[in-house]
């Protein structure tokens, strides 16, 4: 048996650990530090449907157990993308989740089609929650009609499981989540970065370039994990929870909170073999405990 | 490109200061990884939980089982590097990096150095005296205490020393002494703050002698994740530091675009 096996909706996966956008590249960047495939999955850097230089320097900044970022979604598209990495991926037998980001509807569901004809690809997640770009992105996100419309249209086109990542800077966040839940969404991704802001002393101005930078790692853990659990408690949905996730015990926190996955993003940096750990971790502490990792969801709303 | 690079844990064998702000710290690795001057690792407290996050981008100052780094202090990162005990382990992500390029026979090899820049190009100077050339190093800094190495460098290259005080060697720049050594068959390797090597590279294209560059810019990963340490690239767009550098053809670079604010030159913080 499986200790570690989760469902999130038609999909299930050999065990909760993923790897966060962005943090992860294409997956194969790790191959000299460990087997990607022994995780339950890994999400893309967001994938345009041009190819994106994103913004000029500096864009990335240390702040206090934490840092800010605003790479601007520099990316290679989804062309290149399905050209030069997935076949690699999937030959390797790694889950895909194709993490995808567009400034207009109608780039959204063209993305998701390309994707959705390709084999290896096993869900989307719509990015409608990036920080750094002047279009689109987060405008999506922090809107229940907007993240809907989107979300709806994607549904419409593909049969693709579809997780959508939440932004914490939606005043409603709940509000977001059900019109998600409600518009076809599998799954939700909670949370994408806060916009941080960071400045030189010395010369006077913004430390990173794009001014605001996304604010990741463990300082963002606390306020992840809080709305992971108000939104376990609004949506039906599996809750793939992230955020400042460096440990296993980190990890445990967002599982026993009720998320049904969980995504290490940031600590990859720290350590490239981070999100390993994690899912050792994780296992240890079911064979110890006797349990399972569904067993687990949830635990601590009891 | 298929890297050897890996993570090790290797405790600090020795810190020795070299005045002022300057630490050398040795690894004991046990193994040779198989750095290349001009090539780097992320170093990073394998005990210094949730901060500093990230690891520091540093170049090999020497490599084999038993790598240096030369640190400056300039933030926290760095002064718990320069605070660390032998023992103490550390978190070692390399070679990573593209390394200097090999020197073209016939031509002489001029190292301009900058500061803590002297790192990769003191191993680059090993490597050359090891097959019996002998470059021609111009080493500056602000003061006499911002030279360090400076002995070591001494007894392999024919050195010029400049500080911008005068405390130490000519007074002035390291770019005061390089053109008139343009006009032989020589090739420039620099490292040091962007501005200057904005400046060497400008002198090198305008006489057409061949400049490699070695940058420092923020990183958080080092191998091609993070996407931070992007420079303007000549004709447009962005190259990346850490896979496509940090030595470079200084003809690469856009320099009109490159220069930083001084207080965030690298992520050596």
């Amino acid at each position: 048996m499986n200790r570690l096996a989760v469902q999130i909706g038609s999909l299930e996966l050999e065990n909760p650990v993923l790897t966060a956008s962005g943090t992860f590249g294409y997956g194969l960047e790790y191959d000299d530090f460990f087997d990607v495939a022994t995780l339950g999955g890994i999400c893309t850097k967001g994938l345009s449907r041009e190819p994106r230089a994103g913004n000029p320097p500096e864009r990335i900044c240390e702040t206090p157990a934490s840092m800010l970022n605003a790479i601007g979604l520099a990316n290679v598209g989804v062309e290149a993308f399905c050209r030069d990495k997935l076949p690699i991926l999937r030959e390797r037998g790694v889950t895909v989740i194709a993490n995808i980001f567009a400034s207009s509807t109608d780039d959204f569901v063209a993305i998701a089609e390309r994707l959705g004809g390709e084999p290896g690809v096993h869900a989307l997640e719509l990015n409608v929650s990036c920080p750094n770009v002047s279009h689109g992105g987060i405008e999506f996100g922090k809107d229940p009609t907007l993240a809907a419309q989107v979300t709806g249209a994607v549904r419409r086109a593909v049969k693709l499981p579809l997780w959508v990542k939440m932004s914490p800077e939606a005043g409603d966040i709940v509000a977001v989540a059900k019109a998600c839940e409600d518009a076809g969404a599998d799954a939700l991704t909670a949370i994408n970065t806060i916009r941080g802001m960071t400045i030189d002393v010395d010369a006077e101005r913004q430390r990173l370039a794009n001014r605001t930078g996304g604010f990741s790692g463990p300082a963002l853990r606390p306020i992840a994990l809080r709305i992971v659990w108000d939104l376990v408690g609004a949506v039906k949905i599996p809750v793939i929870g992230i955020g400042g996730i460096s440990t296993w015990r980190d990890a445990l926190e967002f599982l026993l909170a009720g998320a049904r996955a969980i995504q290490v993003g940031t600590a990859s940096f720290a350590d490239p073999c981070a999100a390993q750990k994690v899912l050792a971790g994780i296992a240890a502490h079911c064979e110890r405990h006797g349990t399972t990792v569904t067993e687990l969801i949830g635990r601590a709303r009891r | 490109m298929a890297p050897h690079r890996a993570q090790v844990v290797a405790p600090l064998l020795r810190r020795e200061s070299m005045g002022n702000a300057y630490q050398v710290l040795t690894f004991d690795v046990g193994r040779d990884l198989g750095a290349l001057p001009g090539q780097f690792l992320m170093v990073r407290g394998a005990e210094w939980g949730d901060a500093p996050l990230l690891p520091r981008p540093m170049s090999y100052l020497s490599g084999g089982a038993t790598p240096t780094i030369l640190v400056k202090v300039v933030g926290e990162g760095t002064t718990r590097m320069a605070r660390a005990e032998p023992g103490e382990p550390f978190s070692l992500i390399g070679p990573l990096g593209v390394p200097w390029r090999a020197p073209t026979p016939g031509r002489r090899a001029v190292l301009v150095a900058g500061g803590v820049g002297v790192a990769p190009l003191l191993f680059l100077a090993r490597t050359l005296s090891a097959t019996g050339q002998r470059p021609i190093a111009l080493y500056g800094g602000r003061t006499k205490k911002d030279l360090p190495l400076d002995d070591d460098l001494a007894l392999i290259t024919d050195l010029h020393l400049t500080t911008e005080d005068g405390s130490r060697g000519q007074k002035g720049r390291v770019t005061d002494a390089l053109g008139a050594l343009l006009a032989e068959d020589v090739e420039v390797f620099t490292c040091g703050p962007d501005r200057m090597m904005a400046a060497v590279a400008e002198m090198c294209a305008r006489r057409d002698v061949p400049c490699e560059v070695s940058v420092e810019t923020p990183m958080a990963c080092g191998y091609g994740v993070c996407l931070g340490c992007p420079l303007p690239a000549a004709g447009g767009g962005y190259i990346y530091a850490c896979t496509e550098g940090p030595c470079i053809d200084a003809r690469r670079i856009d320099w009109s675009r490159a220069e930083r604010a001084p207080s965030a030159g690298g992520a050596a913080s």
